[in-house]
Formats: structure tokens, C-alpha cells, sequence
């Protein structure tokens, strides 16, 4: 029997100036889960977080706990259960303790028991030391933490996160990260996190809906999303840029191909018969000088290529090669780049699971 | 020049040696004045917050009239509240024209726009982000107005001083609505200008320099209360 969700929106439409913002028919959220609300900016993300804390009217239906959520009161009982914190850490004018108490004062919670959670969310986001300080002393990182260690004092059965890291420093981000990581696996806490960001959703996420367009375009567990994304939008999202156009036959081996224009064949997943298109991730396309002679059973495409450039991104390089007629792109680190002695005009062998090849029908999405 | 020195030996003899006229005087300008400032704080402040958060038909016209308001010369107030409190006007079955309470009446007029508008702006000021987050905290809605005075205590506090400093020190629309009358509705400021008008210099400076003493006393205790906890920010 599937578990009830905790929280449940149906239908539900954010409508604002007579433009709809949002409308989405169905999201659930599980008691304990991480879920990532990913897309690009201005998805609607923030507004369906919104909309699901009750800080936003929405049409449609919300259910908190298996309940109805449609008045005033049940708005505040829903955020009386729940914490949000958002890209900006919105501190009082006062202590990072006076801080931190805030909520847990809001619930009425006073005395022995106010200082035991105050102290034990300060030490979970290692602020103790700063608890006499002032919100105007504090970094970013720091107010951040605050803001972190305030929405986790209340024991939430929820804790809704808009972008938090958005306005952080790589390193602060990166500690930040690390330490939220440990702190969702200790608790049993459910978590909505909004992001634009794909190695965030990567790191935290137990399950990930992609929204485009105030729309939900797929929503899984972060494998299924990650892996086989359901369209085009989603695929170049998640940094799918180059495509491929074919058609999908079956081989007599029970294998999935896909013939491309020009006649090469590329061993993909599971796809229907007939017109499609493939992406693969420049992440899953191995480079060797040679014939890899040592890859397992699941690599099934090895391609003869020619290097025609190398641009840095970041710590990475990507090599944009020649396929015959076709181009893809490979991700290597610098140091295999340098290792490999990769230059433009360079023979190399490509090396492909057929599950990276990822198949969606043609014209599904806003590639052809 | 004599007669400058003369009025200020005079003003301290007078607050020194316990003067009861003139500490008389002094009391009642305070009670108008810090009657005036508690009923406009407590309609202006939950004014303003309405008007600064929440949307209807008609708020930017509130707006406009609220910022209008702080500029009205207490004198015209006054003349409207004369109008209105006069024997054959609509409220003279309430008897109250020469009153203190009609003085207060007064000052509550010239007070409330002051606080209305400078809170106005100061809630404006805190932006929506903070208003969901203290939501999203689980702030109903009183607790978030509170919070957000909290917010807003330095800009509030100018309010109120503001508020305090226009009603302690005006003169005209108190003139006509209490009426000068000795003992019953004489306040500082119109007791400054009657002894001056009489060429009673040394009495004038006396009740100038009891209303300069009060006047910074409570701005000054007020500021410490604005200041409170802003040191390290």
C-alpha cells in the first residue's frame, strides 16, 4: 500500500493578474523525503513552494497530514508544522540565539526546553559560537545558518528551502551543502528544496520534480529524472546539448538502435520503433586513445571520432568531437585532458553505454 | 539685555524653588501632549500597517491624504475643531470647547498623520521576503505586526518623536480650542505667548525653559529607547 503523502497539492493553480503562474495537477511529498523542485528561472518553482506553504492562494486543493488545507487557520497550522527558509536568510534585529528561538517562541515553547532546542540547532548548524552575535556581524554563510538552524529548532514535519545556497560563495555553499547532506540523513525530516541548480538536486535530492513553464514536465525518483529524461527540455536542462536524429529499429539480437542519417548506429535503451532523436550526456562519453579493450558488457558503443575542439568549463573540459557527419561532446577533468595530450584533429575512440543514449520520440520537447 | 538675564534668574528661581504655577502648567502640557501621542500611536501605528500591507480601492489615495495631513497648519486644525466643538456646531451638545479634552482632540488631528505617514514608510520599507518569512515562521498576524515594529523601532521611534515634538511645542490650534484660561487650559506654549504679550518677559522664559527642559528630557529618553540595542547593529 502506497503511505499517504504528507503533504499533497491537487490542481493546483496560482493565478496572478489574470495570467495563470502556476498550475499543477498533482504534487506529493512523503514523509521523510528530499524532493527538489528543479527547473529554470521563472519555472514557477517559488511559487508552487509558495503555494504549498500557504503563503501563496492558490486554486486547487492542499492537503497537509491527509487534511484539507482552506482557511486561515489551517494556513497558519500548516506553517505552524512546517519551516521555510529562503535565499535570503530575513534575520530579526536581533542575537543569532534570539534568532533561532523565534519560531520555537511562536509555538509556545519557553523555559529548560526553549534552550535545549535552541542549543542543539545551533550546535547542528555549528553556530554555537556565534549565538551572542548580532544579525549584522554575520556573513552570508553565517546568516544562512541562522536562517538553517531557526527552520530546524521547531522540529518541522517540513522544511520548505527556496534557493538557499543561491547567494553563497562556492566554498560556503560546499560546507553548507556537506553539512545539510549529514543533517537530512540524521533526521526523518520531509524536504522541499527549490532549485535551478542540477549538482544541488544531485547531492540532496531522493526524488525531483522538473517544472518549466508554471508546468510539472517530469517528475521521479532523482535516477529516473537524471537518467531518462522525459523530454527534450528536460534533457538540455540537465546539460544534454548535442542531438542526434534517426530512426529506432530493433536488431535481430533483441538490441535497440537507433540509425542515424549517414548510416552509423548507436546501441541505445529501451525506445519505440520508428522517427527519434538521442542526446548523450557529454558526462557519459568516455575518451581513449585505442580500442578500449577492458570496458564491461554495458558499453556498448565504441566510436571512431576526431577531436575538433576543446573548451574549459569550470575545473572540466569539454571536447566537442566529429562523428561522421555528427557531432558530440565529452566531458573530461583537466588532468585527463592533459594525460590523453588531446589536441583538435586527433583520432580518439568514444566509448558509450547504451543506456546513456537517451531515445525520446520525435518532436517531444522543442527539439525536432 | 537685562531683562533676557532677568527672565532666565527668574525661569530657574521658579523651577527650583518648586514654583507651583508654573510646574502646574508644565504637568498639564505634558498630560495633553502625552494623551495626544498615545491615542494617535494607537490608531496610527495599526493604520499604517494596514495601510502598508495589505491592497484596497482607494489605498493610494490614503496615501496621498496621510502625507497631506502631516503638512496641515495646526492653526487650520484648530479652526476646523472650533468649528465643529462650537456651542451650534454638530458635536457643541458635547460641551467640550475650552476643554482639555478638546485640546487633546486637537493635537491627535495634528499628531496622527506623523505617525501614520513616517510608520507608513518605514513598514514600506521592509520588504515582502521578510513579511513571508516571518509567515512562514508561523507568525499569525498580530505577532507578525509585532515583529515587524520590532523591525521598524529605530524609523517608529522618529515617529513618535516626531509626533511628540509637533504637539508638545504647537501653540495655535491649543489657543483656540482650550482658550488660554489660567489655571484650567493654559499649557506652556500658550502661556509663553501670553506673558510675552503682556511684556512679562521673565515669566515667558521661565515656561520657555521649562519646555525646552521637557522637550529634550523626553526626546532624549526616547532616543536612548530608539538607540537600545542598535550599538553593534
Amino acid at each position: 500500500m502506497v503511505p499517504e503523502p504528507l503533504l499533497e497539492g491537487r490542481e493546483l493553480r496560482v493565478v496572478r493578474d489574470g495570467a495563470t503562474l502556476v498550475h499543477v495537477e498533482r504534487f506529493a511529498l512523503a514523509a521523510g523525503e528530499v524532493h527538489v523542485l528543479l527547473g529554470p528561472n521563472g519555472a514557477g518553482k517559488t511559487t508552487l513552494m509558495r503555494a504549498l506553504n500557504g503563503l501563496e492562494s492558490a486554486e486547487g486543493e492542499l492537503l497537509f497530514e491527509g487534511r484539507p488545507v482552506r482557511s486561515n487557520r489551517d494556513r497558519l497550522r500548516l506553517r505552524r508544522h512546517t519551516a521555510a527558509v529562503f535565499q535570503q536568510a530575513y534575520l530579526l534585529a536581533t542575537t543569532v540565539r534570539a534568532n533561532v528561538e523565534s519560531g520555537l517562541r511562536l509555538r509556545g515553547v519557553r523555559g529548560q526546553e526553549l534552550k535545549r532546542r535552541t542549543d542543539q540547532a545551533l550546535e547542528m548548524l555549528s553556530i554555537s559560537h556565534l549565538a551572542a552575535r548580532r544579525r549584522k556581524g554575520l556573513s552570508g554563510g553565517e546568516s544562512q545558518r541562522v536562517s538553517i538552524a531557526r527552520a530546524f529548532a521547531v522540529d518541522p514535519a517540513v522544511v520548505f528551502l527556496d534557493e538557499p545556497m543561491a547567494s553563497l560563495d562556492p566554498p560556503t555553499r560546499r560546507a553548507l551543502l556537506a553539512d545539510l547532506e549529514l543533517i537530512f540523513r540524521r533526521l526523518s525530516t520531509a524536504v522541499l528544496w527549490v532549485t535551478h541548480d542540477t549538482e544541488e538536486a544531485l547531492a540532496v535530492a531522493d526524488r525531483v520534480t522538473f517544472l518549466a513553464d508554471g508546468r510539472v514536465v517530469q517528475e521521479g525518483s532523482t535516477t529516473e529524472v537524471f537518467n531518462h529524461p522525459a523530454s527534450a527540455v528536460v534533457a538540455e536542462y540537465l546539460g544534454a546539448d548535442v542531438w542526434l536524429e534517426g530512426d529506432v529499429v530493433f536488431g535481430a539480437d533483441g538490441d535497440t538502435r537507433l540509425v542515424l542519417a549517414g548510416g552509423q548506429v548507436l546501441v541505445c535503451a529501451e525506445a519505440e520503433a520508428g522517427p527519434a532523436v538521442a542526446c548523450i550526456h557529454p558526462g557519459d562519453v568516455l575518451l581513449f586513445l585505442a580500442p578500449p579493450q577492458t570496458l564491461g558488457a554495458s558499453v556498448r558503443n565504441v566510436l571512431e571520432v576526431t577531436v575538433r575542439s576543446l573548451r574549459p568549463s569550470g575545473q572540466a573540459v569539454i571536447v566537442t568531437l566529429d562523428w561522421g557527419e555528427h557531432r558530440l561532446e565529452a566531458l573530461l577533468t583537466r588532468a585527463a585532458c592533459e594525460e590523453l595530450s588531446l589536441e583538435p584533429g586527433h583520432a580518439v575512440y568514444a566509448a558509450v553505454k547504451a543506456t546513456a543514449v537517451q531515445v525520446l520520440p520525435r518532436g517531444a520537447g522543442r527539439r525536432p | 539685555m537685562q531683562f533676557i538675564l532677568q527672565g532666565l534668574y527668574q525661569a530657574f528661581r521658579l523651577l527650583f524653588t518648586g514654583d507651583s504655577a508654573t510646574y502646574e502648567i508644565a504637568l498639564r502640557s505634558l498630560e495633553v501632549s502625552v494623551a495626544a501621542l498615545a491615542v494617535s500611536l494607537v490608531v496610527g501605528v495599526p493604520a499604517a500597517a494596514v495601510i502598508a500591507l495589505t491592497r484596497f480601492p482607494g489605498r493610494r489615495r490614503a496615501v496621498a491624504i496621510v502625507n497631506t495631513g502631516m503638512g496641515v497648519p495646526p492653526v487650520v486644525v484648530g479652526l476646523v475643531v472650533a468649528l465643529f466643538l462650537w456651542r451650534s456646531g454638530p458635536l457643541g451638545s458635547l460641551n467640550l470647547m475650552y476643554t482639555l479634552q478638546a485640546m487633546i482632540i486637537a493635537q491627535v488631528l495634528i499628531a496622527l498623520p506623523i505617525v501614520v505617514g513616517l510608520s507608513l514608510a518605514a513598514l514600506q520599507q521592509v520588504g515582502r521576503g521578510f513579511r513571508l518569512q516571518m509567515m512562514a515562521l508561523g507568525a499569525g498576524r498580530w505577532k507578525m505586526f509585532l515583529m515587524l515594529l520590532r523591525e521598524i523601532k529605530v524609523p517608529l521611534m522618529a515617529a513618535v518623536m516626531a509626533a511628540f515634538g509637533g504637539v508638545i511645542s504647537e501653540v495655535g490650534a491649543v489657543l483656540m480650542v482650550g482658550g488660554n484660561i489660567v489655571g484650567q487650559t493654559q499649557v506652556l506654549t500658550t502661556g509663553i505667548v501670553t506673558y510675552t504679550s503682556m511684556g512679562l518677559f521673565a515669566s515667558a522664559v521661565a515656561l520657555a525653559v521649562v519646555l525646552m527642559i521637557l522637550s529634550f528630557s523626553t526626546n532624549y529618553a526616547m532616543t536612548l529607547i530608539q538607540q537600545y540595542g542598535t550599538k553593534s547593529a
